[in-house]
């Protein structure tokens, strides 16, 4: 059980979100997003499940407007808790950007970076509250 | 110039070359900075901000290494929080300046500002290497004792992080896990659990004392489902979805094997009353059932609750959403061993989902489907897999034919029922037949011993290439019966004009492909010999005649030679021409194991444990027998003794030639392995070597569990010599399952033959191999 990967990126394929929780040469992190890309924007939305098996993983990911936020697991993983942990990250950054927009994701990357660390570490999930994550970014910022 | 300006400079550039210019002007810039010794830590967190963005850009960012460990080094908070962040993006274990980080993670670590020491635990479980994990255990471990919940869940994860990369770590941490899940924050119980995981999957001598904590695990998960409404973790109407599923998920991994723990039966109560409990209308809820289910079905649970787990996946099938209905097919797949029944109550749903939009979902519903198959519902759900088998999409046909096959094989009612599906398969898929299952087809013709039955099939057959000529199995099996019981069907409805007639249409199909064109003039031919035998009109033997004759200058050598040889036979006085082309024997009908279509990555046990294992390599692979088809033949117990007597009147008419004797064995074959992985084998076969040339065949043989697609295989010989290379017969291959192609080379007479081989192929991610091999004899 854990998050080996989590991605945003838009539909041309850029990259807006990387996070890596094992460790991979950089090249190899490149061919894996392209892959990655591929696969999932060659799948039909309406039609077909959030899940796919990549490699010896599974990706789980959800369209967001124009942004994808996929999360590579286990093929074992529970795929709708991860789903519905997607869709918590996302309900995090909405709140804490007010209406987060793929514009904020952009210029304000690295404090995407900092939810993602409140929420998960080492790829496990590490607090499962909005209000308990929120209340502590806050507080974070206040101390810079 | 700021982070801000930098990112629109790169976002406004109109062209590719322009963002690039725009990227390396600021990489130059940031590479300055960093060299001036005086830099400030404002002016270096812009810079590593501007660095992180060539991070997410896909940039080198090596040169700013050292620069975030100066940062984080600095008193500052928001320096040190840049500076972990950036540290924990650009850095992994792999990195040798991570020893640098050592002092200021320990130093950190023993701040009493506890977010100062948070960001650097997280640093140290986002990048810890065994060495790190060595030198910093004690201080993650002074931090599971911290005042602060927010400190104890982050070193609990972080703890389970380090027993990941040093396993000896178990037994400091061990004690730890107790008072963590004593406490009442959902994030520093999530902590202990994945603690928990980490120990038990690294240290089997520590599983007995976590096991004592199960009882604890047991009253969270009490207390979760007793929870009204939570709204700190509320997800839409359940509480804490997520600790609800890592409770459980570690409660499966304690007792998965462990049929006698006293723990089991108020388990067993728990899982039923979350099934009740979790309102399933509800999203949320779907991710909590379905770790129960996987939770029934992996302890020692209930027969009852095991039931309740089927209904609950079946009625997650009924659902709108595609998610549920694909964990629900999965799961169901690997459940059905076990409730077999309850999932047959099912079959509605499960067949229903075959028409589904999501091709993913049809594959698995279509699996599932052949997995409930029985003597039962045979009939039925047969009907409903070749209505799917009209509209499917191309690349499922071949498993449908398959399984179907193996299948009827199985649990047929009765044989006429077994032949009619046989003949709407071979019109509605002839196309994606393998070869083994047209042997086997053949072979179970050739043993119905119901003559009314099999001349119904023939003329079915016949009628039905009428329309549907143009499928390549079809076409083959009808050529092969109408050489063999043209005896029994010849009459008012069918003159032996149009069988001639019939043979001369595919042998005119100009869709099927190389190999498969081969392979039909090779049974056509055959077919045309025995039609003599038994055809009685004058004009009728003449056009076999001709037909025979026009193979004499056919391009392919193997054709041309057996034309010459069988206008041999065609020559001979009817009577001994009868005795001659006296129907074959039955050979046995091969039985094949059921391939999966999905990998599910998970082993799961054999679906049938009454089927033979399927071996490799098929007796009938080719019923016209090359040498290999012909000793596994005599090999065979039960056809051999009227193989030997067919042989025996050959040698009678042609005496002692021996090339004659036996016309339809080639000269001895020499096999070369030339590659092997996991995945595929590739020999190449020498067929035919001197004066100046050699025709090879290569084979590919699939060697592992998994159906191995596209593959290509490429060859190149020395410049000297000139290479032909005919495609391969089939490009997916079935576990076991073999292909061939040809491989012919020309050059100079008494040269060596050295081929270098190019294979790609894709099992689960596309493969490329290259090898060279020589073969032990010149041309």
């Amino acid at each position: 059980m854990s998050i080996h990967f989590l991605i945003a990126l838009n539909r041309q394929g850029k990259l807006r979100i990387s996070k890596w929780y094992t460790s991979v040469p950089d090249k190899q992190k490149k061919q894996t997003m392209l892959k990655v890309h591929r696969l999932i924007s060659s799948r039909d939305h309406q039609k077909q499940s959030n899940f796919v098996n990549f490699e010896n993983q599974k990706l789980v990911y959800r369209r967001y407007n124009g942004l994808f936020f996929v999360m590579a697991v286990d093929v074992q993983d529970n795929e709708l808790s991860y789903l519905e942990m997607v869709h918590l990250m996302v309900e995090v950054l909405d709140s804490y950007f007010n209406n987060v927009c793929e514009l904020d994701i952009i210029f304000n990357f690295y404090k995407v970076y900092q939810v993602l660390d409140e929420m998960f570490l080492s790829g496990e999930f590490q607090e499962t509250s909005k209000q308990v994550v929120l209340d502590r970014l806050h507080y974070l910022d206040n101390l810079e | 110039m700021s982070l801000k300006s930098f990112i629109k400079s790169v976002r406004n550039s109109k062209t590719i070359a322009a963002e690039r210019a725009a990227i390396r002007k600021e990489s130059a810039k940031i590479r300055t900075a960093f060299r001036d010794v005086h830099l400030d830590n404002a002016s270096r967190r812009t810079n590593i901000s501007k660095l992180l963005y060539l991070y997410i850009l896909g940039e080198p960012t090596y040169f700013g290494q050292v620069e975030c460990l100066k940062l984080l080094a600095s008193p500052k908070f928001v320096d040190k929080r840049l500076g972990y962040l950036a540290t924990m993006l650009l850095l992994d274990e792999n990195q040798e300046v991570l020893t640098l980080l050592t002092n200021s993670l320990d130093n950190d670590m023993k701040s009493s500002n506890q977010y100062i020491a948070g960001l650097a635990l997280v640093t140290l479980g986002n990048v810890a290497s065994p060495e790190l994990a060595r030198d910093l255990y004690a201080n993650v471990d002074a931090l599971l004792g911290s005042p602060h919940g927010y400190l104890r869940k982050k070193a609990a994860i972080v703890a389970a992080k380090l027993v990941n990369k040093d396993p000896d770590l178990s037994e400091i941490f061990l004690p730890r896990v107790a008072p963590l899940l004593n406490e009442k924050s959902h994030g520093v119980v999530l902590g202990a659990l994945t603690l928990m995981r980490a120990i038990y999957n690294n240290d089997e001598s520590s599983r007995e004392t976590l096991k004592i904590q199960i009882p604890r695990l047991l009253a969270h998960l009490r207390i979760l489902i007793a929870t009204g409404h939570s709204p700190e973790y509320d997800v839409r109407g359940v509480p804490d979805p997520f600790l609800f599923v890592s409770l459980l998920s570690t409660l499966r991994l304690f007792l998965a094997n462990d049929e006698n723990n006293t723990n089991l039966e108020p388990l067993n109560d728990l899982l039923t009353q979350v099934c009740s409990r979790i309102d399933s209308a509800k999203g949320t809820g779907y991710s909590v059932l379905y770790e129960t289910v996987q939770t029934i079905f992996t302890i020692n649970s209930d027969s009852s609750l095991k039931v309740l787990g089927i209904n609950i996946l079946s009625k997650f099938l009924t659902q709108k959403d595609n998610n549920t209905r694909y964990v629900a097919l999965n799961t169901l797949l690997n459940v059905i061993n076990y409730e077999p029944l309850a999932v047959q109550r099912h079959r509605t749903t499960i067949v229903g989902c075959l028409q589904d939009g999501d091709v993913s979902i049809r594959r698995r519903a279509l699996e599932l489907t052949f997995a409930i198959m029985n003597q039962q519902n045979v009939r039925v759900l047969t009907k409903e897999l070749l209505a799917f088998l009209q509209n499917s999409d191309d690349e499922l046909k071949e498993y449908i034919t398959t399984q179907l096959c193996i299948a009827c094989n199985k649990y047929r009612p009765d044989v006429r029922w077994h032949f009619e599906t046989l003949i709407s398969l071979l019109k509605l898929a002839g196309n994606h037949f393998s070869r083994e299952i047209v042997s086997n087809v053949l072979a179970l013709i050739m043993q119905n011993t119901d003559l009314e039955l099999t001349k119904f099939l023939v003329e079915e057959l016949i009628s039905s290439s009428q329309t549907h000529h143009n499928q390549f199995a079809l076409a083959l099996v009808t050529t092969w019966c109408v050489g063999e019981y043209a005896d029994i069907v010849l009459g008012d409805k069918v003159t032996a004009d149009s069988l001639v007639t019939l043979i001369e249409t595919f042998l005119n199909i100009s869709t099927f492909e190389q190999a498969d064109a081969i392979q039909i003039k090779t049974y056509a031919l055959t077919a045309i010999l025995k039609l003599s035998a038994r055809a009685s009109s004058p004009q009728c033997i003449e056009r076999l005649r001709k037909l025979l004759v026009s193979f004499q200058s056919d391009y392919n050598l193997e054709i041309q030679t057996r034309a010459i040889e069988y206008a041999e036979i065609f020559g001979q006085p009817a009577s001994i021409r009868k005795a001659l082309l006296e129907r074959m024997p039955a050979p046995p009908v091969k039985l094949h194991e059921g391939i999966p279509l999905v990998n599910r990555g998970t082993s799961k046990p054999t679906k049938s444990a009454s089927s033979q294992p399927a071996t490799t390599g098929d007796l009938l692979l080719d019923l016209l027998g090359d040498d290999e088809t012909q000793k596994e033949h005599e090999a065979a117990p039960a056809p051999a003794k009227p193989q030997e007597s067919t042989l025996d009147l050959l040698s009678d008419i042609f005496g002692s030639s021996a090339s004659q004797k036996q016309p339809q064995q080639p000269p001895q074959e020499t096999v070369i392995p030339a590659f092997a992985d996991e995945h595929l084998s590739f020999e190449i076969i020498v067929k035919e070597i001197g004066s100046g040339r050699a025709s090879l065949e290569g084979r590919v043989r699939n060697l592992g569990n998994s159906v191995v697609s596209n593959i290509s295989v490429l060859c190149a010989v020395t410049k000297q010599q000139k290479l032909q290379l005919s495609p391969i017969g089939s490009n997916t291959l079935a576990p076991g399952a073999t292909s061939s192609l040809g491989i012919r080379v020309t050059g100079q007479p008494g040269a060596k033959v050295k081929v270098r081989v190019k294979l790609e192929y894709n099992a689960g991610s596309q493969v490329s191999r290259q090898f060279d091999s020589a073969l032990p004899m010149t041309m």
